[in-house]
């Protein structure tokens, strides 16, 4: 025999949650059974001083309206366009991007989510299952630093410099987006135009979740909704010393692109910048209600005729790219 | 302002090599989300897999420990284990690096692996497997095999010596490196039961939650071992090699994201095979169903483990750039 080391023993300093499998069943949302990717250690899944990075843009409403689904009804032009860096949370820290457009069903408002994308598994899982965000992952890098004086930090004061940003996602070899810019101010109201739920208490947040089951015999739709306020309060909490703003002029460089992979660039593109605003928050995400169902069924025959593109064992450029180390 | 750099056209539209989004097309062509650009599409079917690359080791594992980590409606069937590495080059999920263990099992009669955990290095195929009940998770995975004669860069290079490593949240889980000695399947003194037989399929346990928490359906999900009259898995038998315990250093832990290296350590290493194979996987049946209910408190109850905004060693990580 080789050399043979096995440590069995899972470190735990008393806050680790027991195996899904020694527990009651009730306590159990999520597969693998024997680990899963998220457990019930991330809910109610809350968020502690994250830094939100949104910038604000305007996308035609006809190319708007091919990116909300039935039954939702488009409410505004501008869209809120972001970046986040999470250091402490339910799901473990890392970097998230997304777009927000505002939309309504039968009298409730929100934010709904056609692209989401992050950095880890457990983050991804937390929010696909079972609330119905589209998350995927890609490859983030988020920046902000300088000083207006030319201040040098000596390593071991605090760092709070932020006078530049720089933001870029990639994902399978392609450049998906980056920004680069300069902040000049710290007042929202410097924006001149704002996405219509920003500030606004009653505008909660979308999903729709599509579960597919494994004979392809039927698809679900559930159209999930996160309530702007949870036990009275709003669930998102701005920290107003924290605010950043950046007028479209600040934006220094903006390229957006779309991919064989990730078709946002194409179905999403800009046709004005309208700025970015930066702070810090905390955020819960408690359970979502279901406000809309459908079901999309099957035959066999169907299932071969709708749901099989191109041939077995041939590959196209859908299936070729760099092959990823993983995280 | 900024000049806007903008890429609207999508490389490949237009071709017969990449589906419409899936707003623009029949919903009966619709199997995933985000409903936009999903994780994966109709493009991954059939999911088929050309010359990929699998790195098996068998070990025996402790039966009641074996127990403890199968569903109650399964029974075990035999307690060596197959861990497995596979390097995919050619899927209709794109390439990936994958690792995982198969645990024989039954349920009313029907044999068949089922898998307690897999690990792959990217998304659309972790999405595609848990939407048939794979129990998959991101982490970063390395394998290697090399040495062994010198090559001119154009010819096959050599492949005498192996590593492997996977490592998930700062901590690795596992890793084994050594040298093949081998080239025939009997090498080994016992391989997993299910090896080399036609009737073992493939099992996994689907579980889905509803946005409100209030219900879960568990699906146990069957891949059968033929599809169309043939064998779904092809190895290529020119391919094969082995490596005897004693040539294969191991080393497995548990970490506080990952609880395999508790759960199933190898009491006894039997050795490793590796060969390339081909693969289909195409819809699952579902054995076995139940589904769990709750009311609000029990959702309170069960669900809503953890003190908000207090985080424990679980969520202290190494940021992750992503992948």
């Amino acid at each position: 025999m080789g050399s043979f080391v096995q440590n069995t023993i899972v470190p735990n300093d008393g806050s680790l949650v027991e195996q899904p499998l020694k527990r009651d069943p009730r306590s159990i949302v999520c597969q693998g059974l024997a680990d899963p990717v998220f457990d019930i250690d991330i809910l109610p899944l809350t968020y502690v001083n994250s830094r939100w990075f949104a910038f604000f843009v305007r996308v035609d409403e006809k190319i708007l309206k091919k990116l909300v689904p039935e039954p939702l009804t488009l409410e505004d032009d501008v869209v809120e366009f972001w970046y986040v860096d999470h250091t402490n949370t339910g799901a473990g820290p890392y970097f998230e991007m997304g777009v927000t457009v505002a939309a309504s069903y039968n009298g409730k408002k929100g934010g709904y989510y056609p692209y989401m994308y992050l950095s880890q598994d457990t983050a991804i899982y937390g929010g696909r299952d079972p609330f119905g965000f589209p998350k995927k992952a890609a490859y983030f890098s988020i920046l902000e630093h300088g000083d207006k004086g030319g201040y040098k930090n000596n390593g071991y004061e605090p760092i709070n410099q932020k006078r530049f940003f720089s933001f870029m996602m990639e994902r399978r070899g392609y450049l998906l987006h980056t920004a680069t810019g300069e902040y000049t101010s710290n007042d929202l109201a410097d924006l001149s135009v704002k996405p219509k739920f920003y500030g606004e208490k009653d505008w909660g947040r979308w999903n729709m979740r599509l579960i597919t089951e494994p004979d392809f015999s039927k698809t679900t739709y559930n159209l999930t909704y996160l309530d702007s306020e949870w036990q009275g309060k709003h669930r998102f909490q701005i920290k107003p010393h924290s605010v950043d703003v950046a007028r479209a002029q600040d934006i220094r460089t903006w390229a957006l692109q779309a991919t064989p992979f990730d078709n946002l660039g194409a179905l999403c593109p800009v046709s004005e910048l309208l700025g970015l605003v930066s702070y810090n928050f905390d955020l819960i995400i408690p359970a979502a209600t279901i406000e809309w169902t459908k079901e999309v069924t099957r035959t066999p025959e169907e299932v071969a005729k709708f749901c099989t593109f191109g041939e077995g064992y041939k590959y196209s450029m859908r299936h070729k790219f760099p092959k990823p180390a993983g995280i | 302002m900024a000049d806007l750099f903008s890429v609207t056209q999508i490389p490949g539209m237009g071709t017969n090599e990449i589906p419409a989004p899936p707003l623009e097309r029949d919903e009966k062509s619709r199997i995933n989300y985000g409903v936009a650009d999903p994780l994966f599409d109709i493009d991954t079917l059939p999911l088929t897999y050309t010359n990929s690359r699998w790195n098996a080791f068998a070990y025996e594992c402790d039966e009641k420990l074996l127990k403890a980590i199968i569903p109650d409606c399964l029974t075990l069937e035999d307690d060596v284990v197959e861990f497995w590495y596979v390097d995919h080059d050619h899927t209709r999920l794109g390439p990936y690096g994958e690792m995982g263990i198969t645990v024989a099992c039954s349920y009313n009669g029907v044999k068949f692996g089922y898998y307690p955990y897999m690990y792959l290095t990217q998304d659309s195929a972790v999405d595609g497997g848990r939407a048939l009940g794979f129990p998959k998770k991101m982490a970063f995975i390395r394998t290697l095999e090399h040495g062994g004669k010198w090559d001119d860069g154009y010819e096959a290079s050599g492949r005498d010596y192996f590593s492997f490593m996977m490592s998930r949240n700062g901590y690795v889980i596992h890793s084994a490196t050594g040298k093949y000695s081998g080239n025939q399947l009997s090498d080994l003194s016992r391989v997993p039961t299910f090896y080399g037989k036609t009737d073992w399929g493939r099992g996994n346990m689907k579980i889905v939650t509803d946005g409100d928490l209030a219900k879960t359906r568990w699906q146990l999900t069957h891949l059968p071992s033929e599809w169309e009259g043939k064998h779904r898995f092809q190895i290529k038998p020119e391919t094969v090699m082995t490596a005897q315990p004693e040539d294969i250093n191991w080393f497995f832990q548990a970490t506080p994201f990952d609880n395999c290296g508790n759960t199933m350590p190898a009491k006894k290493l039997l050795g490793l095979v590796s060969y390339n194979f081909d693969l289909i996987i195409p819809p699952a049946e579902i054995l076995w169903s139940q589904t769990i209910t709750r009311t609000p408190e029990e959702i309170a109850k069960y669900c809503l483990y953890e003190t908000p905004y207090k985080f424990g060693m679980r969520q202290k990580f190494s940021k992750p750039q992503g992948v």
